[in-house]
């Protein structure tokens, strides 16, 4: 009976608090438990904890919290299998005003490394913030009217299964989990790492010896430095935890999953592994990549794209490679500088850079391909840097010599993050010692910096997708000729940065030209308007009803005139694979 | 019989009787094909294996004769490739009957040894999608698998294709006569279209074009047909990306992937040979060495260019003078891609290209279709021309337009009468090929008691075949097995200096090196040597 009751009074103080949240508004009233903080939905329908991580079925679980939610918003779909035939599961997040397809679209996707977890919860933050905040906030909702999100928080999920669930590294690992015969011995997978103290962390290994290279520093003797030149130090650093499983002289040189690397997959000057390590057997030879290459030969609507990985902060653009130079042609770079520009000011701490001449050349990455073969804006976004740990200006916020990351451990996480040295004895290498950071540390974030950055970088996000192409048709008006002739005239205005067409879709006809379609009256010339004060036009002889436009660049436009005869009722469709479909009739 | 006799043979046999240029009937179409592996793999259960790798976009099967007797992938392999491009039917047949003539010869001991130890991967076609087009009413020379293509990529599909204006079954080229025309009758015959050129005071009075309509209107003709993508171009190496047939990017198509994904599981492969048009066999590839060290190296490395000399000495031996013209290969094809990213040893050659010997005028364009028209006149190849005939043709109202030109696949593959000799050639030099397979011997075993339980042992692990283990680019690649020595000792022994496991770099041709172990302990030692390229030996070593 008690337990009827608490059921009840729980029912009613729920049906209370939404009923609080949905009449609280900005500046309004406090009328129960909180105040409303500015930018951030106070009581959404889909609670989510912004400072720890979720597994695969933890996103499952949310993702479909989510289409419970806001089933108008969100749908959720598999866009394949992975290796391990997990669900590659996609978030489509759009207002059902008309079909996604004919909507400019921004891809994100997360976590195709599978150490960089950090990536599916910035890209989650992304659709639970649009779900959140679409009746309440008119940007959110105009942008959903226009526009559609592709959301892909886990591009590896077998990967982040490992991650999480096996002893690893804060950098393993990178690849998914096919096996792979790494060091070539005819085996698969025979000598990985070896958890020595079984605490689901692969640590490092120091063993004492009066003649060894390091020592303790004596700010921090969890930390091993140099010995000083010219004396000998108290330890050894032996590398990972691992042993000699197999007996051939060597530790952890072939991992249970193959070193491959999912983000050199792709069809973009694609290169073997001599010239490219970490490339597998050919383009999209993954069921991750592929499946995503799928998705995208079907979607040419994706004209933005942001894939997040960790770390270092920051927005990376094409090319991976030098002499790729050449594609990056000045009208995409116009546009590349203006998103990056804003990108820094958004996600203080980040840079805007050049993959190949900023951190390390890429042949057959994944931003390449959709910048090159699809023709869509394209930045990695480096989650994450340790410039974060205190701010420090005068620090490159990469360097691993700072020993930023033992202060910040021991003065914000209270040594949470440091599995401390402990005796253990080794197989071949007798009594050592174990300890170091945990596989959670260094690359993802902190529990704590986590929803700032995830909410910077939708901002960002929300600003790229905002400024995928936005048709309007600005124009349409008819002017009768005499003779039952009469001219439509009809303007189509890009009102964003993007244009339909990047200069390298253009120079390598990716994409189809847009169609501007005029309906309701019989065609008997058409032509595109260059000047219509000096009447400079461009006739199309065949099909004059479907005038082919080559590109509406960013904040531009296009004119379009027909002589039609016969006019009922005239209706205009501009119908362009980046920029969308738009209709209007002529009142 | 020597060679010589043998050619004179073969012309003697043409001139008699006068061949067809195009007959139907030569060459089977791509069901009949697999019909023959099929039935081949029946009829020799011991020696082969037939396997459908997959089915293309139009249907039909691709699929793979595995030739060897027990444990195939464990021997060293040649993966035998026909059918690279499509209008070559020829390098389709040369696959299927270098498979049937061997498997003829089981009863031959020589063989049947030969089969014990090596293997043939068969795969007559890569794209039989457009093989097929040979065997359909509206014959051309189709370079494009069955999947729905933009070739013009302008956003609508095959909606310029080729049209049969002089109804003969057969896609050939049209004239315009035309002031604005580059193109005029080669003066040595006027049958014979070239490219004028104004510098040597010639004009030119022709338009020159595929036989069809500009059914879209827009000006160009026969851009967009309903062939789709060419696998030739649609591999990775040097992929030519965004050209007509090339693929949305480099190896798109199902035909691409699955010879890559057969390929890529079938370790034991250490050369791949290819009919097609690349030719490195009549005239080895050229060591270049700016393109040979580069990141992305782009020229075959140097050994490997040696190895080449000393196959292409061997085909010519074969060969003689039938030996076809050299080509180095194109960029997205198989013959590369099988060197540079699957790093096998590749070699390629067409069987047969027509020979070029026809002496023409010094100051005249040079034009291979009118040598081509020469040899085949004077040897008695009918319909290997059609006759200009005029047409009305609905683009060029008031002009004279002639449709003819050479026969299609007439230039590509020979005369049915030759397919006999030239099958017999390759076969021949197939089987020499396997012989120098590389493979893996433990030799010299030798076992010394040191003392107190304690054995040396000794052995020297070879290579006795004339290829290396591997290719210098194989070497670098991820997808090729090195060979790896491995010492198991009994339950009770011990290794006390020596690797319990080495993985080797690739061993050079007749080349061999020596290991020696310590053990502790009586009992029998197992030691391990090979690859699946090369074969595994294994010697038990009692101590």
């Amino acid at each position: 009976m008690r337990f009827y009751l608490s059921v009840i009074i729980l029912f009613f103080t729920l049906q209370h608090l939404s009923y609080k949240a949905k009449s609280q508004n900005d500046g309004g009233p406090i009328e129960d438990f909180f105040f409303k903080a500015p930018g951030t939905p106070p009581n959404p329908k889909v609670t989510i904890h912004w400072n720890r991580y979720n597994t695969n079925e933890g996103l499952y679980e949310i993702y479909q919290k989510m289409v419970a939610a806001y089933p108008e918003l969100v749908t959720l779909e598999t866009i394949g299998k992975s290796y391990e035939g997990r669900d590659l599961w996609l978030l489509t997040i759009t207002e059902q005003n008309k079909p996604g397809i004919e909507k400019p679209a921004l891809w994100i996707d997360g976590n195709i490394h599978s150490n960089e977890i950090q990536a599916s919860e910035v890209a989650l933050y992304t659709a639970w913030y649009l779900t959140e905040n679409y009746e309440t906030n008119a940007h959110i909702r105009q942008l959903l009217h226009e526009k559609v999100f592709y959301i892909l928080p886990v591009m590896n999920p077998d990967g982040r299964e490992n991650y999480m669930n096996e002893p690893n590294t804060s950098s393993s690992p990178r690849s998914g989990t096919q096996p792979y015969d790494d060091d070539g011995d005819g085996v698969e997978g025979e000598d990985g790492f070896y958890d020595l103290n079984n605490d689901g962390h692969i640590t490092q290994m120091r063993r004492r010896n009066p003649m060894g290279r390091w020592i303790e520093d004596p700010e921090d003797p969890r930390r091993l430095i140099p010995a000083p030149a010219g004396q000998f130090g108290d330890w050894d650093l032996l590398g990972f935890e691992a042993i000699d499983a197999d007996g051939d002289g060597q530790m952890g040189e072939d991992r249970p999953a193959g070193y491959y690397d999912p983000n050199r997959d792709w069809g973009w000057n694609w290169q073997p592994d001599y010239a490219q390590r970490g490339a597998y057997k050919y383009p999209f030879s993954h069921p991750e990549t592929r499946a995503v290459r799928d998705f995208a030969m079907a979607h040419p609507n994706i004209s933005g794209v942001l894939t997040h990985h960790n770390m270092g902060g920051m927005f990376l653009r094409g090319p991976g490679y030098e002499p790729d130079l050449q594609y990056f042609l000045p009208e995409d770079l116009r546009i590349y500088d203006a998103l990056g520009a804003m990108g820094e000011k958004l996600v203080p701490g980040y840079n805007y850079l050049i993959s190949y001449r900023d951190l390390y050349p890429v042949l057959g990455g994944q931003r390449d391909w959709f910048h090159m073969m699809r023709g869509a804006f394209t930045y990695t976004v480096e989650l994450f840097t340790r410039y974060y740990y205190f701010h420090d200006e005068n620090r490159d916020g990469n360097r691993n010599r700072s020993s930023d990351v033992y202060t910040f451990d021991k003065y914000l996480l209270f040594g949470d993050a440091f599995v401390p040295w402990t005796d253990i004895k080794h197989p071949q290498h007798g009594e050592i010692q174990v300890g170091g950071f945990k596989k959670n540390y260094v690359r993802v974030n902190p529990g704590f910096m986590l929803e700032e950055e995830a909410h910077r970088v939708t901002a960002y996000s929300i600003f790229h997708a905002w400024h995928t192409p936005g048709l309007e048709i600005t124009e349409l008006s008819i002017t009768d000729l005499g003779d039952g002739l009469t001219e439509v005239l009809a303007t189509v205005t890009n009102t964003r940065m993007t244009p339909t067409h990047s200069g390298v879709n253009l120079k390598f006809s990716i994409d189809r030209p847009d169609y501007i379609v005029l309906e309701g009256a019989d065609v008997v010339a058409g032509m595109i308007v260059k000047n219509r004060y000096l009447n400079q036009v461009e006739e199309q002889i065949v099909d004059p009803a479907s005038l082919e436009i080559e590109n509406i660049p960013g904040m531009s436009g296009v004119t379009v005139k027909w002589i039609v005869q016969n006019v009922e009722n005239i209706s205009i469709t501009v119908d362009s694979p980046k920029g969308g479909v738009i209709r209007k009739s002529l009142e | 019989m020597n060679k010589t006799k043998r050619i004179i043979a073969i012309f003697f046999v043409l001139w008699m009787a006068g061949v067809s240029a195009i007959n139907a009937n030569e060459f089977t179409d791509a069901k009949a094909s697999q019909d023959k592996l099929k039935s081949l793999a029946g009829q020799y259960p011991d020696f082969a294996k037939y396997e459908v790798l997959t089915s293309t976009p139009a249907g039909n099967n691709l699929g793979v004769l595995t030739l060897g007797r027990g444990n195939a992938a464990e021997k060293p392999a040649i993966a035998l490739v026909g059918g690279i491009e499509g209008p070559h039917l020829f390098g389709t047949k040369l696959a299927i009957e270098f498979a049937e003539k061997v498997l003829g010869q089981t009863g031959n001991k020589q063989i049947s040894a030969l089969l014990d130890s090596v293997c043939f991967y068969v795969i007559p076609s890569i794209n039989p999608d457009a093989a097929q087009s040979y065997f359909t009413s509206l014959r051309y020379e189709r370079r494009g698998n069955g999947s729905p293509t933009d070739l013009d990529r302008d956003g609508r599909i095959a909606e310029d294709g080729y049209d049969d204006l002089n109804r003969d079954g057969l896609i050939s080229m049209m004239r315009i006569a035309d002031p604005t025309g580059k193109w005029m009758p080669h003066p040595a015959d006027e049958r014979i279209m070239v490219e004028a050129r104004p510098a040597q005071g010639e004009t030119g009075s022709y338009l020159y074009l595929t036989e069809g309509i500009d059914n879209d209107k827009d000006e160009s003709f026969n851009e967009d047909g309903d062939e789709g993508v060419i696998i030739n171009r649609n591999f990775a190496f040097k992929h030519p990306f965004f050209t007509t047939g090339s693929g949305e990017h480099a190896m798109s198509e199902v035909e691409t992937r699955a010879i890559a994904d057969f390929l890529y599981d079938a370790k034991n492969v250490f050369a791949v040979v290819s009919f097609g048009p690349a030719n490195n066999l009549s005239k080895p590839l050229s060591y270049n060495e700016r393109e040979a060290s580069a990141r992305i190296h782009t020229g075959w490395k140097k050994d490997d260019i040696t190895l080449n000399e000393q196959i292409s000495h061997l085909y010519n031996k074969h060969l003689g003078k039938m030996a076809p013209a050299e080509q180095s290969g194109s960029d997205g094809d198989f013959f590369q891609w099988a060197y540079f990213h699957y790093g096998r040893f590749s070699f390629s050659t067409p069987g047969w290209t027509f020979p070029d010997t026809a002496k023409t005028d010094k100051d005249a364009p040079k034009s291979q279709e009118l040598n081509f028209l020469k040899w085949a006149e004077a040897n008695k190849i009918e319909n290997a021309f059609i006759p200009w005939t005029a047409i009305d043709h609905p683009d060029f109202p008031n002009k004279k337009v002639e449709v003819g030109g050479l026969a299609p696949f007439a230039m590509i593959n020979p005369p049915a009468n030759m397919h006999d000799t030239i099958i017999d050639i390759h076969t021949n030099f197939l089987l020499d090929l396997a012989r120098m397979r590389p493979r893996i011997e433990i030799r010299d075993v030798k076992t010394e008691h040191i003392g107190r339980g304690l054995y040396r042992v000794t052995a020297e692990i070879a290579n006795p075949g004339d290829f290396p283990t591997a290719s210098q680019t194989g070497e670098m690649v991820r997808w090729m097995q090195k060979t790896v020595v491995r010492l198991t000792p009994a339950r009770g022994q011990e290794i006390i200096s020596g690797n319990v496991v080495e993985v080797f770099g690739a061993m050079g041709p007749r080349s061999s090196v020596k290991r020696s172990w310590i053990i502790k302990g009586d009992g029998t030692i197992m030691l391990r040597a090979g690859g699946e390229p090369t074969g595994f030996d294994q010697k038990d070593i009692s101590l």
